[in-house]
């Protein structure tokens, strides 16, 4: 399913995941190359928030691996996979709003003097305010942000470019977006996916999820499609178009029989 | 500039607080002269720390969104229990308050996992917890007070001595309070975790998905409550000759209005303790100066509540405007 050229970033194989009797996750068998950027449809419930916060350590799988960069990883928690370069921004808000945004940008990575002192450790603010300023000019939010700002005092872009970015500080491999531009306006929606093609053309990995699929055909190569659980459709974005998109997500439509045949 | 730190300073919770506890202190010296007398300051000095203390605890507690109702009961079971153990074990002193603080800890412990691992809300589990403690310490004396320690010893010199300066007699306690306020300050907010506590407080999602140990946070803050309380229970024991079965009762609340009326969030994410400093001795200077300009003893609850009322009106009124701007 990979395309050749590429070499395999991460890959899942027959990833299974249930809440009580809700089968959220049913066999789910994914690969994504380096530098590719996938969009995951399916309508609300399909379970596309769950596989990525499978992926991102938020909760263990039932059964199924995981494997990243060829190997197989053991993923227990938010921060093993950020170790192994996974930097994800949540559909429910990744950004502690009372906290400044240098504070959020380095949560849980603080930069601290007398780091033998553990979690009692000072952090280094002096540090601290000059990578973030550095961070948002080179993302280059036009607004000049104050880095001790708090995040409340900020729009919902300004916001959402502040999650990307803090993603893109970290070198992450793999950087997942569940729906960044929802309660977003024009402008900042652009600015979003603006942000995905140069994010990719630094060279990282993104898995994008989205309902809006003009926006998929606008930075995605790939677009996969998920129905209660399970992977209906992978497709190149340059072989298919919305309306037959739309279809598959919807269901009951020879598109997606068709779509199903060629997979098999 | 300098006009805009000026706005910046004003727009600060502890700003308003402040500005209230000088407006009472000029209030109640000039309604009455003895408010500024060395015997009512000492006074005041004297029972302030115990409770401020605690408040302590809770302030670190409510900034990572939760609270802590079994602090009252704590504060007399630790001292109970420590001195329950000299008298009819016959353990020294010091043995006696280790094994007091490990089962103060002990409560902490359990009201944190209660909370993180079983998902009950704060408010009942230290609820039951408060009538569990307080059960068990009145049980344990039978309802009656013990006497405390009275021979000579090294702790309760460094516990409870007192000393003067000037005319004022002043208690270990305050010094103990100061310790362990600039402590917390530096905790929580130029140390690591005091970014995981806000973190947590504010959005506890966001931070667990940055990988932060949430529940081992929330769990550390009620043990540290708890041991406060405790400590807090044991040199006002020590300091009065008496451990009380009934001590702390309400303090629970007294501790929490403090703490909130200093500035910091009841919901979590913002926390102050400078705000938490000048909420204790707010509140302790108002019940003080109250009885001193001679409102009716039972009358005066309906002036302290009304006074919290206000101060955190005034506390959400800055924080919006604080937004906005
Ligand atoms: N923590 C949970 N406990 C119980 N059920 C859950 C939990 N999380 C998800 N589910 C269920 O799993 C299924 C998949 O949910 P998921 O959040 O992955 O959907 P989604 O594809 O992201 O939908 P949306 O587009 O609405 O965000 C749903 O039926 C949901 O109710
Ligand atoms: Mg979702």
């Amino acid at each position: 399913m990979v395309r050749q050229t590429t070499q395999e970033v991460l890959r899942l194989e027959n990833v299974t995941k249930s809440f009580g009797n809700v089968q959220a996750l049913n066999g789910v068998s994914l690969a994504v190359g380096d530098g590719e950027v996938v969009a995951l449809l399916g309508d609300n419930g399909a379970g596309k928030s769950t596989l990525i916060k499978a992926i991102s350590g938020l909760h263990g799988v039932d059964s199924g691996d995981i494997y990243i960069g060829g190997k197989k990883a053991e993923i227990r928690s938010a921060r093993d996979a950020m170790n192994l370069g996974i930097e994800t921004i949540h559909q429910d808000s990744s950004l502690a709003v009372d906290l400044s945004i240098a504070r959020n940008l380095f949560l849980g990575r603080e930069p601290v003097r007398a780091s033998f002192l553990g979690p009692l450790a000072p952090l280094d603010l002096a540090q601290l305010k000059r990578q973030a300023s550095e961070l948002l000019k080179r993302v280059g939010i036009k607004k000049n942000l104050d880095a001790d700002a708090p995040i409340r005092a900020l729009s919902g872009g300004e916001r959402q470019s502040i999650a990307i970015s803090r993603a893109m500080h970290f070198f992450a491999k793999i950087i997942i977006l569940d729906e960044p531009t929802n309660n977003l306006g024009v402008e900042e929606t652009h600015g979003v996916l603006n942000f995905i093609r140069e994010v990719r053309d630094a060279g990282h990995t993104v898995i994008y999820i989205t309902h809006n699929i003009h926006h998929v055909f606008q930075v995605a190569d790939r677009i996969v499609i998920m129905r209660q659980g399970t992977i209906v459709a992978d497709i190149d974005a340059a072989d298919t178009d919305i309306l037959e998109v739309e279809a598959i997500i919807t269901g009951a439509d020879r598109r997606e029989l068709a779509a199903e045949v060629r997979r098999k | 500039m300098k006009h805009s730190r000026w706005r910046a300073l004003l727009r600060k919770p502890e700003t308003s607080s402040f500005l209230i506890l000088c407006l009472a202190v000029v209030f109640f010296t000039v309604a009455n002269d003895r408010f500024l007398s060395p015997l009512n300051v000492s006074n005041l000095l004297a029972f302030l720390p115990e409770l401020g203390i605690i408040a302590l605890g809770m302030t670190l507690l409510l900034t990572a969104g939760e609270f802590d109702l079994s602090v009252g009961a704590v504060f007399a079971f630790c001292p109970v229990i420590s001195m329950l153990l000299v008298q009819h074990a016959g353990i020294d002193l010091g043995t006696a308050l280790i094994v007091g603080f490990a089962l103060t800890a002990t409560i902490g412990a359990a009201n944190g996992l209660f909370v993180t691992k079983a998902g009950i809300s704060s408010f009942l589990v230290t609820l039951s917890m408060l009538l569990l403690v307080r059960g068990c310490t009145l049980f344990a004396t039978q309802g009656f007070p013990l006497a405390s320690w009275s021979g000579e010893s090294i702790l309760q010199i460094l516990l409870a001595g007192s000393f003067y300066v000037g005319e004022v007699r002043l208690h270990a306690s305050i010094i103990w309070f100061a310790a362990l306020a600039a402590l917390m300050f530096y905790v929580l907010n130029y140390s690591k975790v005091g970014n995981w506590i806000s973190a947590i407080g504010s959005n506890r999602s966001a931070a667990v998905a940055r990988g932060v140990p949430a529940d081992a946070v929330k769990i550390g803050l009620f043990i540290v409550t708890s041991l406060l309380a405790g400590l807090a229970g044991i040199i006002s024991s020590l300091r009065i000759s008496s451990a009380s079965p009934v001590a702390g009762d309400q303090y629970e609340l007294e501790v929490i209005a403090m703490v909130v009326v200093g500035g910091t969030a009841l919901t979590g994410g913002r926390g102050t303790i400078i705000g938490t400093i000048i909420g204790v001795f707010l509140l302790r200077i108002i019940r003080n100066g109250i009885v001193l300009v001679g409102v009716p003893g039972l009358a005066f609850n309906i002036f302290v509540g009304g006074i919290i009322l206000i101060m955190l009106m005034v506390h959400s009124i800055v924080h919006k405007r604080s937004i906005r701007s």
